[in-house]
């Protein structure tokens, strides 16, 4: 990496920094509010009678997790796998990740590349911006669960460990960052940041809805593996079970992949 | 060395121009950084520019063989081959389409060539593309900014980018000169006119003070005063002995500030030589007025010369190539006045122009 890649990096995260801080500052809130959600379903003694609540054939098709989550450490960790949430940070990877190619349109790229600067550094630029993004959006996150939790929860509560809150940042991490290679992967190819951002949108979507297809139906269990988000499970670890190596190597491997694509194809291609 | 073919004039001509260099070559000045050629009579200078060192012989400012790029079926340039020398104004012309910036994105490597070969100051604009952009200021023909930044910002960034820092004091002579001001460098470029972003592009261009200017359009979207500016830079920059490779479509702004011109028809150069040898392709248009009526002649002019209008008291002829025989012609003759009209550079391209467009 060369001083010029970090001048890139500066310039880009300098522009999405307002972005970066409702965001995070948003997300983080929200994962504040949600302890206190815990703590006040606890102080009414609710999550029994919230679980007593839940049908019994509902129990056997999702089986503990269902159980797991209607407690304390399940909504202190809802929202590290809140659809809304995983969507917007989703939506963030994409946007970052559309930038070389929203650059090429603009033709703001005419600028930058006709001075000595290499195409792979618009790449790098992009990979660690993504990665500063995601590094900075579960940092708040974690920093409100932390906070909602150290400050005004019950000392008495069995509270969620920082390594149950970690484990539930990184996996997430993990999502953000793979979407973010499948993303570069599609919009170095085309010439409309749109059209990057429509066909990853779509993309994840449909990955996303593959999955719970096959969390929820048996028959299509084994396509589901297609997906991304087949290799996302934060029940698992509310659950007591450790981040799993193999479903990190997944999807850090498929973030690896798609930005080695996206270094290959961007180098080759017209401008 | 390059050639073109110039036809449709009643004649071929066949152009070699590193022949019309040497024919000019008493006319080309370099000075860099203490080395200077005011009489251009070495044909071996080394110079130097920010640890780069050159040596005029042997390194063109641009080295195009036989370069071609086809976009599918369609082609854009073939087998294009040129050289442009330092310290030139080389204006690049062609209508639209004609394979101008084709030409100019590949050696800026933005666009890969299908076969040939680009190099600026000798180094390949493919496989050794960061020292060939290291030596070029670019100003494309359409330019893109983040309208959320400002001018002063975009300006910022871009230096941050450059190869060697900028010199700030030139670049605020040149906002100076093309009157940006401080506010207006506060506001994002959103609210920018066409001619505001022109005038940042040219700045951001210019500022780093490469030995090649590579300008597309340079001057569209300019008011006229702007023009003026703009060539007032130009003629700074050839005084400085930097090289500028321009793509224009007007004419006479070709004709004020260029040395030399190259001329693209269909991905082809046509045509690559000086400015005052395409001038002279054309004819002149000589009108005599005599004092008394005269003869006639019957057909029999001399070579190079033909009648337009000619009455026994005013003869329009048109002259292609030296007055001698003509002024011999009418020197017995009761002359009161001559007049010649010298032609002018869009005579004879419009001659190219009405080709390609019939074509």
């Amino acid at each position: 990496m060369t001083r010029t890649t970090f001048v890139l990096v500066g310039h880009s995260l300098r522009r999405i920094r307002g972005v970066l801080l409702g965001l995070g500052l948003l997300l983080a809130g929200f994962q504040f509010l949600l302890t206190q959600v815990a703590g006040y379903l606890l102080r009414r003694s609710a999550f029994g009678q919230l679980s007593a609540l839940v049908p019994d054939f509902v129990r056997s098709v999702a089986g503990p997790s269902t159980l797991a989550f209607l407690s304390f450490g399940g909504i202190v960790g809802f929202g590290y796998f809140h659809p809304i949430v995983i969507a917007a940070l989703i939506g963030l990877s994409i946007a970052i990740a559309t930038e070389p190619v929203a650059e090429v349109e603009i033709r703001l790229v005419d600028l930058t590349l006709a001075r000595p600067i290499t195409r792979d550094e618009v790449i790098t630029r992009t990979v660690l911006v993504v990665i500063v993004a995601a590094g900075a959006m579960l940092g708040l996150m974690a920093a409100g669960t932390s906070l909602g939790l150290a400050c005004c929860t019950a000392t008495d509560v069995k509270q969620p460990s920082p390594r149950l809150v970690a484990s539930l940042a990184a996996n997430l991490a993990a999502v953000m960052l793979c979407w973010s290679g499948v993303t570069l992967a599609i919009a170095v190819a085309v010439r409309r940041r749109a059209v990057g951002v429509a066909v990853s949108g779509v993309t994840a979507l449909a990955a996303y809805l593959l999955d719970y297809l096959g969390r929820a139906w048996e028959p299509a269990r084994s396509i589901s593996a297609l997906s991304p988000f087949h290799y996302f499970e934060p029940t698992a670890l509310i659950l007591g079970q450790p981040l799993s190596g193999r479903n990190m190597s997944v999807l850090l491997g498929i973030a690896v992949a798609g930005s080695a694509i996206s270094y290959f194809v961007f180098a080759r291609r017209d401008i | 060395m390059s050639s073109g073919r110039l036809a449709g004039l009643g004649a071929t001509l066949d152009f070699h121009h590193g022949l019309l260099d040497e024919a000019r070559g008493g006319r080309s000045k370099v000075e860099a950084h203490g080395f200077s050629d005011p009489l251009g009579c070495s044909r071996s200078i080394r110079y130097s520019w920010r640890g780069f060192n050159m040596t005029r012989e042997t390194m063109p400012a641009i080295r195009l063989e036989r370069l071609a790029k086809r976009y599918g079926r369609v082609t854009a340039l073939s087998d294009v081959t040129l050289d442009v020398s330092p310290g030139e104004i080389f204006g690049f012309l062609g209508l639209n389409g004609a394979g101008k910036t084709t030409t100019i994105r590949v050696l800026l490597d933005l666009v890969r060539p299908t076969s040939g070969r680009a190099a600026v100051f000798g180094a390949d604009c493919q496989a050794n593309g960061l020292d060939a952009r290291a030596h070029i200021g670019y100003l494309p023909g359409e330019l893109g900014f983040y309208g959320d930044m400002s001018g002063a910002s975009t300006l910022d960034f871009l230096g941050r980018l450059t190869r060697g820092g900028i010199d700030t004091r030139r670049r605020r002579d040149l906002l100076d000169r093309l009157e940006l001001s401080p506010s207006d460098l506060q506001r994002p470029i959103r609210e920018y006119s066409t001619g505001m972003k022109r005038k940042l592009g040219i700045v951001q261009a210019f500022d780093s003070d490469r030995p090649l200017l590579i300008l597309d359009e340079p001057t569209e979207g300019l008011d006229p005063l702007m023009q003026e500016a703009l060539y007032g830079l130009l003629e700074d920059t050839r005084r400085r002995g930097r090289t500028v490779f321009m793509s224009s479509h007007v004419l006479p702004e070709v004709e004020r500030v260029c040395d030399r011109i190259g001329l693209l028809r269909h991905g082809d150069l046509v045509l690559a030589a000086a400015v005052d040898d395409v001038r002279r392709l054309a004819a002149r248009r000589v009108h005599i007025v005599f004092r008394e009526t005269v003869p006639v002649p019957d057909g029999a002019w001399p070579e190079g010369c033909e009648a337009a209008d000619v009455t026994p008291a005013a003869w329009h002829i048109r002259v292609r190539g030296p007055l001698g025989p003509l002024i011999a012609l009418i020197a017995t003759l009761p002359v009161q006045d001559v007049d010649v009209h010298e032609p002018h550079l869009e005579e004879v391209l419009r001659h190219f122009y009405k080709d390609e467009a019939a074509e």
